[in-house]
């Protein structure tokens, strides 16, 4: 008996330990509400360099490339947003970081900013906060060369399967769009590929950079033509409780996408994606 | 005390989803488990094959299911059988898997357990007139069964917690159902946290249960 109760003891104890580490976490990022303590903004210009949550799984915002060095287009953003700072690309620091890594160095202020193909959702904007978008990537369904299907109507059928990544967004598009079909759900883009070029799934839903990106080495797969009419606007995200550092950050977005870094902007947009972005509204 | 309150916020939020992942990560355990048992059994007579090229071949087949890793073989097996038109279904896939990596593990372990017991009792079994198959009936196995039930739980203990990497593939098991979740909420930690303390559970209750079974068995043997 002895023993069970100690089992039971022990048990509590994490989940309370669990439970007060969580608290711990939380009480020091609350601290930067306090006015006395200075925004990222000073703390970024007093160390020098900028440091930047960027993710190395999604080609061609942010990828590993065959010189072993990460670029894309989130790369290329975030070094603009370093010029910004300090008139100077190369004072930035990339942190590679997992998807889900992305909010608790965030909010533990281990990154700066963070700009990984991050879509502002609602429901993360309670958790992070979010700049104006960078980019409207627009989506796309991939399926193979050889599938019979060539609207986004003929997929809604219960013999297709699709396959969606872990984000919300793409789970209730299919819901609207074709819901008889069956979903399946992978956390990475290459496996949602994999599914579609084995059979294992109809079609994956992807952001149309990104489905166009790798189309271009693997000629067996072709995008549906009509493509989904969803405004997806991707945001750099910070900690919340820092308004300045997040004018500063949406100042600079807001620059880019139709005001003194247009140019600049427009550069990287060709640069990666092979042609001139849709002239953003100011 | 605040961000306790929402974190409980977050937890009641998603405790249907989170108990739908808990019931399809239970399910994949008690499909992989008794499999995996099972497996090794099937594996221990060629193991221990008298003939060297079936126990070579065991041998390999074992070694090589042991020494390379389970999130691979589960991405083989799923995306590997399509080549050869066959589609199971993405829980089926997970539960072979697991069973096939384990049963490999546990069958060291039952062969580990047999030829721990000293050969001298094999010797006195036989000089008391005992044929081979009745020796390890009645003299070898009930020793051998006692030593291997605490490593026997070790292994399914992990075997559970390895039901994690079929999120993989798209089972929305636990863990999924998790990463759905902080995709959607941003809130990594609190549901990393649930979700521990979830495994910790049903870890426990199964770690419970072989302690129940361990007694029983080592009264039944005296």
């Amino acid at each position: 008996m002895t023993s069970r109760r100690n089992f039971v003891t022990t048990g509590l104890g994490l989940a309370v330990g669990a439970g007060a580490a969580l608290a711990e976490t939380r009480s020091a990022a609350a601290q930067s509400t306090d006015p006395a303590v200075k925004s990222k903004l000073d703390e970024v210009r007093a160390r020098g360099k900028v440091i930047v949550g960027v993710t190395s799984e999604a080609p061609p915002f942010g990828f590993v490339d065959e010189k072993g060095e990460l670029v894309g287009f989130d790369i290329d953003v975030a070094k603009l947003i370093a010029k910004g700072i300090f008139g100077d690309d190369t004072k930035i620091e990339l942190m590679k970081q997992g998807f889900a890594a992305r909010w608790p160095n965030t909010q533990n202020g281990t990154i700066d900013f963070g700009i990984m193909v991050t879509t502002i959702y609602p429901d993360r904007v309670l958790q992070v906060a979010f700049t104006r978008p960078y980019i409207d990537s627009g989506i796309v369904l991939v399926v193979r060369k050889d599938s019979p299907v060539k609207t986004i109507a003929d997929l809604n059928k219960a013999e297709y399967t699709v396959a969606h990544l872990t984000a919300p967004v793409q789970e209730e598009r299919g819901k609207r769009l074709y819901p008889n079909a069956k979903f399946l759900t992978f956390d990475a883009i290459s496996a949602q590929f994999n599914a579609v070029k084995l059979g294992r799934a109809t079609a994956c839903q992807l952001d149309a950079p990104v489905a166009l990106y790798y189309l271009k080495d693997n000629p067996e797969y072709r995008v549906l033509d009509e493509w989904l009419t969803d405004v997806t606007g991707n945001g750099v995200f910070l900690r919340h409780d820092d308004f300045k550092w997040w004018l500063f950050l949406d100042t600079m977005v807001a620059e880019m996408m139709g005001g003194s870094r247009y140019s600049d902007y427009k550069a990287i947009y060709k640069k990666w994606f092979g042609v001139e972005p849709k002239r953003a509204r100011a | 005390m605040d961000y306790l309150a929402s974190v409980f916020a977050v937890w009641i939020r998603l405790y249907p989803s989170l108990m739908t992942g808990f019931a399809i990560t239970v399910s994949l355990a008690l499909a992989a488990v008794p499999l995996a048992l099972a497996g090794g059994l099937v594996l221990l007579p060629l193991r221990m094959w008298s003939g060297r090229l079936v126990r070579a071949l065991a041998g390999t087949y074992i070694e090589f299911m042991r020494n390379t890793p389970l999130l691979l073989q589960i991405y083989l097996i799923y995306f590997g059988l399509p080549l050869f038109g066959l589609f199971p279904s993405e829980f089926t896939c997970g539960v072979i898997g697991i069973a096939l990596q384990h049963s490999a593990f546990l069958v060291e372990i039952y062969r580990g357990g047999i030829e721990a017991i000293s050969q001298r009792q094999w010797e006195a079994a036989r000089a008391i007139g005992m044929v081979r198959y009745t020796a390890l009936r009645h003299i070898i196995l009930p020793q051998a069964a006692l030593r291997i039930l605490g490593p026997i739980g070790n292994q399914l203990i992990i075997l559970v917690k390895d039901t994690s990497l079929v999120s993989a593939i798209g089972v929305a098991e636990l863990t999924m159902t998790g990463k759905v979740a902080i995709e959607r909420l941003a809130a990594t930690l609190e549901i990393f946290v649930a979700i521990g303390l979830l495994y910790l559970l049903l870890t426990s209750a199964l770690g419970a249960g072989l302690r129940i079974i361990e007694r029983r068995v080592s009264e039944w043997l005296g």
